[in-house]
């Protein structure tokens, strides 16, 4: 199950030289810096630091995007318990006790108990991480180009159909994600909806694209606000208090169990990530408690619940990512792209052949966590003021670096034209509803899936009964149909059980 | 709070995204019309265009193809300034240089939202938009145009 030649090669590559470690601090800092500032995301904060992995190696790179992955996963509680506002989707449910313990005064032991249930959450994810990785690339080894496009087709179908009534528009911000990410040569040698332009024939520059949407447009929806947090009111941040926080979570290890476990696999469907984990978890938890109505009121078990779900997702996405090479969610998109930057390309293959840089990355998480627990509790008191800096001071010098990255990024204008335009793209998206993610995914995902289409078609001849004899991907597509459909079946089941009963 | 008005920017988004996908489905068409080329593009376009159409008459059906409830939010024209200073920033690099146009963006930005703290702005302006332009001018292997600092 674990290959140890593989993990001694890995810990050599993380101990031979203190490079790697270097930038986990600094990973760690900006993920707590953008986690906890609602409005940014953890994935705007990755795609901005994104151009400067450009000049670390791989294994550098990937520790620096998961410092800043588990930092914003902890960060994004800080707002949520001090000012009832989730720094990110993934701390919603950490809201809902946090902030009640926060107006009762114990807002520093809500925070010690976020900040414990994130660090042991994390480890947690990254332990089944590490145990799952072999036997799942083996698993994964056996798909073929057919399973991997259904797969692809399944990923974006869930991550499009997540915003429950805006279904139609999801699925149409994605497929059209999908189909710029066409745009340029395919394999044939063929370039399609270039206009002329010799800068598209490598298709739409995505990391460009993906700051101009994550970032740039959310902060245009900011733009009108002057500060994050209107409240001036000062909130005392006491470590004694912390320290008793940490206490009050290890009292509930099933709570966490349960979070750790409902967060990995969760994390690992693609599109759901901790967004949901979160949520899943903390309502499970109130589900199973012996007085569920004191959930809501400042139960230290339900940031417990929402914290550790939250933190485990990252290893969850992180297997999706390195097993099959898709993007869980929007923080591992930007992973995707970072891959794509060091010619690596995520999938069985990778983690067969390079099983020691993924062991690699592992470990550096173990060692993450515990440099998160003292950031953490360094950083909690001066995370609390970054929300008071105005609006007007914070957009502006975040879209230049998104710019100036850009330009890195492809050495002329068209990375921060490409800013530009997918900016004006993702700030119309999000005022009408259409899923930013869903296009941002597909539009990674678009090359790589014409191309698993074109082999199936090659391996095949061209004959659809070839699907037939493919279980799995006939069963990755019934559960495509499943999670658009299966709603509504349910519904007219239920309602005609109901019907017949009256 | 929500409350329904009259938008036609709604469905003109519907409309650019059926228009954008038939415009690269016959760009495609157009390159070749081999199966290969349009394995993925010719089936997915067709979806992306059905979906339009199911959107839009649904919509016909319930009488909304012109009403769009409004979410909590920005309107979009309170935005436009911003996203036009950002488009004049963006297009002006290659004139002003990635220095001058980013110390000017960032001042501007404050003017339009609101700063009269004029020492504080002229400091923030020239020290963050100097200090960054300067920062990846020489990080970056390649050219950077500059007005006034070393490129």
């Amino acid at each position: 199950m674990i290959d140890f030649v593989a993990v001694e090669q890995g810990l050599a590559l993380l101990f031979s030289s203190f490079s790697p470690w270097m930038v986990v601090v600094p990973g760690i800092v900006i993920g707590l810096i953008f986690g906890a500032t609602p409005g940014l995301q953890i994935s705007m904060a990755m795609a901005i630091f994104l151009p400067m992995t450009l000049y670390m190696d791989f294994v550098q790179a990937m520790l620096f995007l998961t410092a800043i992955f588990t930092g914003g996963s902890f960060g994004s509680g800080i707002p949520a318990i001090l000012m009832n506002i989730p720094g990110t989707s993934s701390a919603i449910a950490t809201a809902f006790d946090g902030y009640p313990m926060a107006r009762q005064g114990k807002h520093n032991q809500a925070l010690g108990v976020a900040l414990v249930s994130s660090v042991l959450g994390t480890l947690m994810g990254y332990v089944i991480l590490f145990v799952m990785i072999q036997p799942l690339s083996l698993m994964v080894l056996k798909l073929g180009p057919a399973e991997m496009f259904a797969v692809i087709l399944w990923g974006m179908t869930l991550i499009a159909s997540l915003k429950g009534e805006q279904v139609l528009k999801g699925l149409m911000a994605g497929f059209v994600g999908l189909l710029i990410g066409t745009i340029g040569f395919n394999e044939l040698g063929m370039a399609r909806g270039t206009m002329g332009q010799t800068y598209l024939l490598d298709g739409v520059p995505v990391i460009p694209a993906m700051m101009g949407m994550f970032a740039a447009s959310e902060l245009f929806k900011l733009a009108n606000k002057g500060f994050i947090v209107e409240s001036k009111a000062s909130r005392k941040v006491k470590l004694g208090e912390i320290f008793q926080g940490f206490k009050l979570a290890v009292r509930y290890p099933w709570v966490m169990i349960r979070g750790g476990l409902i967060g990995v696999f969760v994390g690992a469907v693609p599109g759901v990530g901790s967004s949901v984990s979160n949520l899943l978890s903390y309502v499970e938890t109130q589900r199973r408690d012996e007085d569920p109505d004191s959930f809501g009121k400042g139960n230290p078990k339900g940031v417990v619940a929402s914290e550790s779900a939250n933190s485990t997702s990252e290893a969850g996405s992180m297997a999706t990512l390195l097993a099959l090479g898709i993007p869980g969610g929007g923080a591992t998109a930007v992973m995707l792209a970072a891959f794509a930057m060091h010619n690596i390309t995520g999938g069985p293959q990778f983690i067969r052949q390079q099983t020691d840089v993924v062991y690699a990355i592992i470990f550096a998480n173990f060692a993450q966590v515990f440099l998160l627990l003292v950031i953490g509790l360094l950083f909690i008191p001066l995370l609390a003021n970054i929300i008071k800096v105005p609006m007007r001071y914070l957009i502006p010098s975040v879209l230049v670096l998104a710019v100036m990255g850009s330009f890195g990024l492809t050495g002329n204008m068209t990375g921060p034209v490409t800013v530009l335009v997918f900016a004006v793209v993702g700030w119309i998206f999000r005022h009408y509803g259409y899923s930013v993610p869903a296009a941002v995914i597909g539009m990674l995902l678009g090359a790589m899936a014409e191309k698993s289409l074109l082999h199936s078609y090659q391996i095949s001849g061209g004959d659809l009964s070839y699907v037939l004899e493919r279980p799995v991907t006939l069963l990755i597509l019934a559960l495509l149909l499943v999670s658009l459909f299966g709603k509504r079946l349910l519904g007219l089941v239920r309602g005609r059980k109901t019907a017949a009963g009256a | 709070m929500t409350a329904n008005k009259r938008d036609y920017g709604d469905l003109l988004v519907l409309m650019a995204l059926a228009g954008f996908t038939l415009w690269y489905l016959l760009d495609a068409i157009r390159v070749s019309s081999a199966v290969q080329n349009l394995l993925l593009i010719l089936p997915l376009s067709l979806v992306v265009l059905t979906i339009v159409a199911l959107e839009v008459g649904m919509r016909l059906k319930k009488g909304t193809l012109l009403i769009r409830e409004e979410r909590e939010g920005e309107p979009l024209h309170r935005t436009l300034p911003v996203v036009g200073l950002f488009a004049a920033y963006v297009l002006s690099l290659e004139t002003l240089g990635f220095d001058v146009a980013t110390v000017l963006f960032i001042a501007a930005f404050l003017v339009l939202k609101g700063e009269r703290h004029w020492p504080l702005l002229g400091g923030y302006s020239l020290a963050f938009g100097f200090g960054v332009a300067f920062f990846f001018a020489q990080m970056l292997p390649y050219p950077m145009h500059m007005l006034i600092l070393p490129g």
